[in-house]
């Protein structure tokens, strides 16, 4: 949505991912990251006018709607709670639950919080659904990467270079979960393979992490401490997983999505008005294959754009400068990560990993069997 | 506050749940046809569509289909998209080697059975359009194991795999529309 | 401000049945269908879709994926999912509704509560580290929050048989409800406890059950229905988890949603409260300050029927169906999330 009031994010705070945050409980890692958002906007808890929560399935920590118990760590008493869940989508599709709150002018400060501690729980089993013989995250994307590679011609290396690329760029970015000095296209190449194509290292790490953000119209906006990003157009869309006849490749809803924040934004050519990316790409080929799929390439030149070095980020078209879902992935948080990370450009707050004169910024989050998407474009300036 | 480290106040708690739901109709229905080794779907009356195992309805549609859509299909088809799984281990996990995990569209059919393994035939030589026939238990040891009304379409224990028929690989055209 | 001209102009539900034959889906398809047909919407006109839903009540991860079937998600659509009672996914829809650049929605909520044993199910829902653990089910916590009134002088055992007497006979006249019939307070109070203080009828049933709800906004709504129900108001809040931290005998939250929500107190020709367990309609009807004398539950209520993730949803839809049929002209609906009514909402409904 980019009608009503305009939106804000004056906060970001996320906490720093790894395989195990044995330090902290479940309260501790979200409030790491709702009060490093909330220090960020200069607020405190009770600032807040109603919060929004977003994670991943339940069975991943084994804790039915943990939001619940989770209100007394954030200070919710009294105020609206929503809880969204829309599978790897989720933390994306919290950020918009979120500002269609403040746009629509029901409140003026949300709090939207989303997070993992897969750690706790054992997210191999959820995923399998409490089975033996369980494909794991990637195995379901794998054919599709498979006929995407055949459909496009594209050279086997790409998938490599997308995963090196982005652990580089998460050597720039203290939270990131994944910290490989040593990465390369060999180690990559030599690392085991788990759903052919994709080998371990081109795949994401399963990570403890929470992201937070503080949404406030556009007066909090504009007597924010530290310059905002202005939300400039969300939108998501679903489709059916499986059916006679979809192309799960380039799956319409992205499509249609894409164009939808596009138009929101005012943006005729992605591709050139687009000065960072931050996408859902959990396993690698899925950066060009999302090029593509949300139209910033044409059909088959998304791994030529990975060929080229274009994204990466002193390329045109940097994209996941943060190191992306390959290099942190708390499965519940990674959604608003990126749409977090999109807002850290434009803000010119990105630190080591942020783009020069980054002004415009798209995020997307993917998720289920590439049926759920969320996506936004978030800019220096209100348009 | 404790001194103890972080680590040493942690706790397991193992909680087991159990679910438990009869087969609806419709996959009562699916589950007989397997034990006589007959492969059951439903066609939709408004899009002529042929979903197998049946849904009760047509997702594309979102029209109800009864027992008068039944229709019969062939056991054997085209592999439209494929995978090779290396298992980890996990709580429950009973895979050590790796295993196709096969899309295959059964002639006759319009949506795929998902998650089919593909044997008698080395990995590496596994392909889309591959035909393939369907590997049926013996009768007195077929049973609806695996089969929930929760399933994405699985043949329970009645179909362990498929395997080659050595016939020509079908054309890109009828399986290209179908890779999932 | 909120907008106001927003309304349920559709919907439908199951009958809350112990063990529904299909799966949730299955429950759904005809739902939804129906509440369309009788919005006179097809599918592909509506704006936005919002699904509520719980998975480990379903019993798997990503189980509420499944649901998008009933929604018709072909050509793509906007769509959302909130894992808590359709209720909320109504609220979302109504968030989304005020942009003003759509004018229909569809909401749905369901639920089997039969494959899994809920006391085994439900104290996952605790705190994990200081009430999980401890495997307190819903059951032994609405007994907790009994006690708690009788002890203060605020109920007895025989009002909470009192609300089950009501609940049952209202039952007789709704086609959906599970638990019906003439009940004598008497008999009931004769029977042994479940979790003193609570009998078998001060409990809910287990119940399978979807309902689907149809919203459209000012002359849509108007053009699509002769009698819309309008949205007053519709809030929500939530209360600490913990409950030794609460006063489990009354419901702030309750009173300050429904404030928000702009219910002044005043007549209601109709409520419908999500009290679960029967003595909870004491504490709600003193949280909304009803008016003595409102007929609350006239669907019998959650005492009659109980399919979690629905039952906030079809109170919503139970109002509604009263004002769009002319037996009322202003209703006010409450939904409850969590345990012992940690988290309400309540929806203010009115005919023109």
């Amino acid at each position: 949505m980019s009608s009503g009031e305009r939106c804000a994010v004056v906060g970001i705070g996320q906490t720093h991912h790894r395989k195990r945050r044995d330090d902290v409980s479940i309260p501790g890692l979200v409030r790491e990251a709702a009060l490093r958002a909330l220090d960020d906007a200069e607020m405190t808890f009770a600032d807040v006018d109603a919060l929004v929560i977003g994670k991943a399935p339940d069975a991943f920590e084994g804790i039915i709607q943990p939001e619940l118990f989770l209100a007394d760590a954030l200070g919710a008493a009294g105020k609206p709670m929503l809880r969204v869940h829309t599978a790897g989508s989720v933390g994306g599709s919290t950020f918009i639950v979120g500002a269609h709150l403040v746009q629509s002018r029901i409140h003026q400060r949300v709090l939207a919080i989303s997070w993992e501690k897969q750690s706790e729980g054992n997210a191999q089993w959820g995923l399998a659904g409490g089975r033996s013989r369980g494909i794991g995250a990637g195995g379901a994307f794998a054919p599709w990467i498979r006929a995407y590679i055949e459909r496009s011609g594209a050279p086997e290396y790409i998938g490599w270079q997308v995963a090196v690329k982005d652990r580089l760029n998460a050597l720039r970015n203290p939270y990131a979960h994944l910290q490989l000095a040593d990465i390369s296209i060999d180690r990559v190449r030599e690392s085991p393979m788990l759903w052919d194509p994709l080998r371990f290292l081109e795949s994401c790490p399963s990570s403890d992490g929470a992201c937070a953000v503080v949404l406030t119209d556009e007066a909090g906006g504009r007597r924010a401490a530290r310059p905002p990003a202005w939300v400039e157009a969300t939108s998501v869309r679903s489709e059916l997983g499986m059916f006679p006849g979809r192309d799960p490749v380039r799956p319409q809803a992205g499509v249609e999505c894409a164009h939808d924040v596009y138009r929101q934004a005012g943006i005729g050519d992605p591709r050139r008005e687009i000065d960072v990316a931050e996408i859902y790409v959990p396993f690698s080929w899925y950066e060009p294959m999302w090029l593509e799929g949300h139209d910033i390439a044409g059909p088959g030149e998304g791994w030529r754009m990975v060929d080229d070095g274009i994204t990466e980020m002193g390329g045109a078209f940097p994209v996941n400068p943060s190191g992306g879902v390959l290099s942190s992935n708390p499965i519940g948080a990674s959604g608003m990560l990126r749409f977090a990370e999109a807002a850290l450009q434009v803000r010119g707050l990105a630190g080591e990993h942020q783009i020069d004169g980054a002004r415009t910024a798209l995020a997307q989050a993917y998720g289920g069997a590439a049926q759920y998407f969320a996506m936004g474009v978030l800019r220096s300036e209100p348009r | 506050m404790s001194d103890a480290p972080k680590q040493d106040l942690v706790m397991a708690h193992l909680v087991s749940l159990r679910y438990e739901e009869p087969l609806s109709r419709i996959l009562d229905r699916f589950v007989d046809g397997l034990m006589e080794g007959r492969i059951l779907g439903h066609r939709c009356p408004a899009c002529r569509r042929v979903y197998v195992p049946a849904k009760g309805y047509c997702p594309l549609c979102v029209v109800e289909t009864t027992e008068a859509d039944e229709v019969e299909v062939a056991d054997t088809g085209v592999v439209t998209g494929f995978t090779i799984i290396t298992p980890v281990a996990y709580y429950g996990q009973e895979e050590t080697e790796p295993f196709v995990y096969a899309s295959v569209l059964l002639d006759g059919s319009d949506a795929n059975l998902g998650g089919q393994d593909i044997v008698g035939i080395p990995h590496d030589q596994v392909r889309a359009g591959l035909r393939v026939r369907a590997v049926w238990r013996p009768p007195a040891e077929r049973s609806a194991e695996g089969i929930t009304n929760r399933g994405w379409g699985s043949v329970g224990s009645a179909i362990d795999a498929f395997t080659p028929t050595d016939e020509p690989d079908a054309p890109p055209e009828q399986y290209a529309e179908h890779l999932f | 401000m909120a907008a106001t001209d927003i309304a349920v102009i559709g919907f439908a539900q199951t009958p809350a049945e112990r063990r529904a034959e299909g799966n949730e889906v299955q429950l759904l398809v005809p739902t939804v269908s129906a509440a369309l047909a009788m919005a006179g919407l097809d599918r592909r006109e509506v704006g936005f879709t919002c699904a509520g839903s719980c998975d480990y009540l379903t019993g798997g991860p990503f189980a509420f994926v499944q649901n998008l079937e009933a929604a018709g998600a072909w050509p793509p659509i906007e769509e959302s999912h909130v894992e808590m009672d359709g209720a909320w996914a109504l609220y979302e829809a109504w968030v989304r509704l005020q942009h003003g650049d759509i004018d229909t929605a569809l909401v749905f909520g369901s639920g089997k509560s039969s494959p899994a044993d809920p006391a085994a199910l439900w104290p996952q829902q605790l705190d994990p580290y200081t009430l999980a653990p401890l495997g307190v089910d819903p059951v032994s916590l609405a007994a907790l929050q009994a006690r708690s009134l009788i002890h203060r002088g605020l109920a007895t055992e025989r009002d909470f048989a009192e609300v089950a007497v009501r609940s049952r006979r209202a039952a007789l006249a709704n086609p959906h409800a599970q638990v019906r019939g003439e009940a004598d307070v008497e008999a009931l109070l004769a029977e042994p406890y479940v979790r003193d203080p609570l009998r078998r009828h001060d409990l809910p049933p287990i119940s399978d059950g979807a309902v689907a709800v149809v919203l459209a906004r000012g002359d849509r709504a108007q053009a699509l229905c002769a009698r819309p129900a309008w949205i007053r108001g519709i809030d929500h809040r939530i209360e600490v988890h913990q409950p030794g931290m609460r006063d489990l005998t009354e419901s702030p939250s309750t009173t300050l949603a429904a404030e928000r929500a702009g219910y002044d107190g005043g007549p209601l020709d109709v409520a419908e409260l999500s009290a679960v367990f029967s003595p909870q309609e004491g504490i709600l009807r003193r949280a909304l300050a009803l008016p003595e004398g409102t007929d609350a539950n006239p669907s019998g209520g959650p005492l009659a029927a109980n399919p979690v993730m629905a039952t906030g949803l079809v109170r919503i839809a139970e109002v509604a169906a009263r004002i769009i049929d002319g037996r009322a002209d202003r209703g006010l609906a409450h939904a409850t999330g969590g345990q012992l009514l940690q988290h309400n909402l309540v929806c203010l409904m009115e005919g023109r």
